[in-house]
């Protein structure tokens, strides 16, 4: 029985949108225990500042493969995008960030919405070989025009003005943590608007059943190149971060190795969830730097193996295979 | 005139190559629908043993050879039965990533038994050095490339066109389903299918030690080349390997010469071309 | 209570100057350098060179006792290693860097070490013009100009006045074929065709048919240490373009011990610029390669990774017994390197006063066999070279 006070009787449509739209209680925790690593003291911050910026890389890309099943070797070609085009700002003196971070995300954003019309009709291996072509060749690019981009020596002259004319980018990295974090939360915050809104069902539905989703009358092609845009320029953005942070731009931002740790990252986090990239990278960047200080020499077979392990026993990465123990446990 | 023809030749060596290197890949892409990106290490395992067999056991080079091709062919027949088995039928991205695994650990190994360096490598006098052929100053090696590459592909095409082995194996490539139906051990055939194609790709790295040099981080370097080729030439199918192999080595070596601003990224050029125009490859065939 | 208060205050006094002292008596170093990936070898043998170095030379210069803080750069990647300098320095508090290698690397740290003042040895990156992005740089390596400019008049002194350039296509290859050619040029050589050759390059069939068609009397490469130079030397070799009668001149890297055996006999007859041999006929430099070997091994070989380490800690040691008894100072560590001379195994070098850049002797070498192993046998000394 409704009673006279309720305010609109909500559609079932609208209620399922409101019900998945709640924040649980681990990802308050989650973004709580993120902001509360600053004020520890002797936190490593400059490492968690790269983890957060790698967590946001791997965010963007699961918007693509994650939610939209479309799987890129060669994601790190918009974070280099993005990258670059905050560092060309700063050398030529637009140093203020938070506005370059947007004209770079832009910048990122639009080239990927070309890239995804020109994939369209592309699936599979083909696809896979594309998306890595295309970042080798603007990789090849960058890399030898080093009159232009500085080649391997990297941009000089990057300047990046203090965040909001206050903050200094101070050598502790207290300033690139709480910027990048900013960043990140926010960019966070529209990529789980998106995924929990109808445009995200629609993205699912046709990672699922495309065929499907034609007969559904959903503009499936223009939706690929919306997703495609709206990854790249958050890939781009994470870019731009890494510069701003670092003063610091190199062909190593569009590699290949960057393009596979990310997909790596993300797979060992999980896909579709938006927190795996942020948990893949937690996972992936400590280890590294733990594995790394062990064996120098040998860290590559125990990476190897965390790979192989994880594809073969917790496929879908680490997020939803806690999620399913936890339901298990739930149940008991 | 004469070095168009030189850098035409230079060109089908390094195809042939690539060929050789692509072939197990494309074989078990197309017939498992399995990405084995490992074959890269199964390359790098094969040179470090023909370095192996002819430094400590000063086995000749050329018997070295079929030895690299049976125990790397051993090897990854072991692979297949202990992990490569139980993923048939994941998605592609699984495979590429478990392989990727494999293909650190690989690196990691070789560098605990080999260490980082390069390693030398020499082959006999008579394989080294020019020689005239009809006017032409050609490298041996180079000749001794096309050759060989020019016979394991007839033996191939040959093998899979005529022989009865060749027909089985056709016939769990087009349809695994009723190639079983029909009471052909597809399991077999598989394992067998995937030892040759390993096999081949350590006589690859045998073949290749000399040219290109063998180290632990050889796998990482000629990945893409290998994904390039099967790409582009087509998955399953050995004739495109070797026209995909031979474009690619010409194509490569023709612009380095006529247009060397230009440089590498020639290949990728082809690569997304070709995707974009034939996503199953030149002579892929859809599934 | 009043002795209770004064003899807890008196323990606390003696307990505080016991602990300041100590903390006067230890120093921290940083030791920045790849160990993994395709620079392990460089890893190794900085290893190797510091612990002999510390076997010699002891552990506390001056009084304060070294710690090394050794991490890896994995290679040239400015992104961990601007990290690893910001945590080293910091965290760790070292106050003297030995690193990081390469030229990306190094750029990546300067405006660290600048603002938190610690005096950064350069031991792996050859760029000109790096020095001057931090008054706490200086070097112990090369600078490009040292090893690109000295074959230009060699080669025209000879009479192979028409030489062609190879160069890695990449910014420090870039560099090298800018200063070789305007060398050549003014010494009244001539450039009969130049190429630059991407980094990923497994085929050089092609490069080497351009070369022989345009009939040099000599091959000038610039390819960085590994797999390009491996691949350039033997592919010169393979094509017969050595045996054809062309001088092959290269920069030391193709021939450094470290990865010349994996070139095998292709190597010999290639004449070289470099700052260090094995070969180096000097007293010093011939117990140093025995010490070397005996406690480190025949391998890894001794490359100039190993001598730039080593002076960077003769540096670092000079400059700390100067400053014996009082707490570290950055800057006058920095005035007391500048225009500093001493005798390295390698031959005689000097700091810059001005500017901390290095000027050293520039040998040319050739590669031979010298019982049975390749080295590179020193032909022609330039003396104190400078580094524009």
């Amino acid at each position: 029985m409704s009673s006279l006070s309720d305010p609109a009787p909500r559609l079932p449509g609208q209620q399922y949108f409101a019900s998945i739209a709640r924040w649980s209680p681990g990802e308050i925790i989650f973004w709580a225990a993120l902001l509360a690593v600053f004020f520890v003291p002797d936190a490593n911050l400059p490492l968690y500042g790269q983890i957060v910026i790698w967590g946001l890389f791997a965010m963007s890309l699961d918007l693509l493969l994650g939610y939209r099943g479309i799987p890129s070797m060669g994601h790190a070609a918009f974070f280099g995008i993005g990258a670059y085009t905050a560092g060309y700002l700063g050398k030529f003196g637009w140093t203020e960030p938070i506005s370059g971070l947007v004209l770079a995300a832009l910048v990122a954003g639009l080239v990927g919405w070309l890239t995804g019309r020109v994939i369209q009709r592309v699936s599979g291996i083909a696809l896979l070989m594309v998306t890595l072509g295309l970042n080798l060749i603007l990789y090849d690019i960058v890399h030898r025009q080093s009159e232009l981009t500085g080649g391997d020596d990297g941009l000089q002259g990057v300047v990046i003005a203090p965040v909001l004319g206050l903050f200094r980018f101070d050598i502790f990295g207290r300033t690139a943590y709480l910027y990048a974090l900013a960043v990140t939360f926010v960019l966070f915050l529209v990529a789980r608007a998106l995924v929990k809104s109808p445009f995200g069902l629609a993205l699912l539905g046709a990672r699922e059943n495309p065929r499907r989703m034609i007969t559904l009358g959903t503009p499936i092609e223009r939706d690929v190149s919306t997703v495609f845009a709206i990854a790249s320029a958050m890939a781009g953005a994470a870019g731009a971060l890494l510069t701003q942070t670092t003063q610091f731009v190199s062909p190593a931002t569009l590699s290949f190795q960057r393009s596979a740790d990310v997909l790596v990252i993300l797979i060992i986090g999980g896909t579709g969830r938006l927190y795996g990239g942020f948990i893949g990278a937690i996972v992936f960047l400590l280890l590294r730097d733990w594995l790394a200080a062990l064996s120098p020499v040998y860290w590559y077979f125990w990476i190897g193996f965390l790979l192989v392990i994880v594809v073969a026993f917790f496929r879908r990465g680490i997020v939803p295979s806690v999620e399913t123990l936890a339901q298990r446990l739930r149940r008991r | 005139m004469t070095s168009v023809l030189t850098v035409l030749f230079n060109g089908v060596a390094y195809g042939m190559l690539l060929f050789i290197m692509s072939v197990g890949l494309s074989v078990t892409m197309g017939m498992m629908n399995f990405v084995n990106l490992a074959q890269a290490s199964f390359s790098m395992l094969g040179g470090y043993t023909m370095v192996a067999v002819t430094q400590k056991f000063g086995i000749p080079f050329l018997a070295s050879l079929p030895i690299a091709f049976v125990v790397v062919g051993i090897a990854s027949l072991v692979l297949e039965r202990l992990v490569f088995r139980h993923f048939y039928g994941t998605d592609d991205l699984t495979q590429v990533l478990l392989t990727i695994g494999l293909i650190f650990m690989s690196i990691a190994i070789v560098t605990y038994f080999w260490g980082s360096t390069y390693q030398q490598v020499s082959v006999p006098a008579w394989l080294t050095g020019q020689q005239e052929v009809l006017g032409f100053t050609l490298e041996r090696y180079r000749m001794f490339l096309v050759v060989v590459g020019g016979a394991l592909a007839f033996v191939l095409v040959f093998g899979l066109e005529r022989t009865r082995f060749g027909a089985i194996v056709r016939a769990c490539v087009d349809n695994n389903r009723v190639a079983r139906a029909c009471g052909l051990n597809t399991q077999l055939v598989f394992a067998l299918t995937f030892a040759i194609g390993g096999g081949l790709a350590g006589l690859a790295g045998a073949l290749s030690a000399n040219l290109l040099g063998i180290d632990p981080n050889f796998p990482l370097r000629y990945l893409v080349y290998l994904l390039i080729v099967v790409s582009v030439g087509g998955m399953g199918t050995i004739s495109g390997t070797l026209i995909a192999g031979l474009v690619l080595g010409v194509g490569d070596v023709a612009c380095k010469y006529y247009v060397p601003q230009i440089g590498g990224f020639v290949i990728y050029a082809i690569t997304v071309a070709v995707m974009l125009w034939r996503p199953h490859g030149l002579l892929g065939r859809r599934a | 209570m009043r002795t209770l208060t004064l003899s807890l205050t008196a323990a606390g006094l003696v307990l505080g100057l016991a602990t300041h002292a100590n903390a006067q008596d230890s120093i921290k170093v940083g030791v920045l350098v790849g160990y993994s990936g395709i620079s392990s070898l460089s890893g190794q043998q900085t290893d190797a060179a510091i612990k002999l170095f510390q076997k010699r030379y002891g552990e506390a210069p001056g009084g304060k006792k070294i710690e090394l803080i050794r991490r890896d750069t994995t290679g040239p990647n400015p992104e961990v290693a601007k990290r690893l300098v910001q945590e080293v320095v910091t965290r760790d508090k070292a106050r003297i860097l030995i690193g990081p290698d390469f030229t990306p690397n190094t750029l990546a740290a300067a405006p660290i070490v600048t603002e938190a003042k610690i005096p950064t040895m350069v031991i792996g990156a050859a760029t000109t013009g790096i020095i001057e992005k931090s008054p706490y740089f200086t070097r112990t390596f090369f600078a490009t100009p040292q090893q690109c400019k000295p074959l230009a008049p060699y080669a025209v002194k000879n009479n192979w006045k028409r030489v062609y350039v190879m160069v890695a296509d990449f910014a420090p290859g870039h560099d090298c074929e800018k200063y070789y050619i305007s060398t050549l040029t003014e010494a009244g050589g001539t450039v009969v065709g130049n190429v630059r050759i991407p980094l990923s390059n497994p085929e050089f069939s092609a490069y080497m048919q351009r070369i022989k068609d345009s009939k040099p009397d000599a091959l000038f490469i610039f390819m960085p240490l590994g797999e390009p130079s491996i691949g350039a030397l033997r592919a010169v070799n393979d094509s017969g373009l050595k045996a054809s009668g062309v001088k092959i001149l290269a920069v030391g890297d193709t021939t450094d011990e470290t990865y010349v055996d994996a070139v095998g006999d292709a190597a010999l007859g290639t004449i070289t610029t470099g700052i260090y041999s094995t070969q180096h006929d000097s007293a010093m430099n011939k117990e140093f390669v025995k010490d070397f070997e005996a406690l480190n091994g025949k391998s890894p070989r001794i490359g100039w990774t190993a001598i730039a380490i080593w002076d960077a800690f003769r540096l670092a040691y000079d400059g700390l017994e100067a400053q014996s008894g009082s707490s570290f100072d950055p800057d006058k560590f920095m005035a007391f390197v500048h225009g500093r001379s001493f005798e390295s195994p390698r031959g005689p070098i000097t700091i810059d006063k001005a500017t901390g850049d290095i000027i050293q002797n520039i040998y040319i070498r050739r590669t031979d066999k010298i019982d049975g192993v390749l080295q590179n046998v020193e032909i022609a000394t330039l003396p104190n070279e400078g580094f524009k």
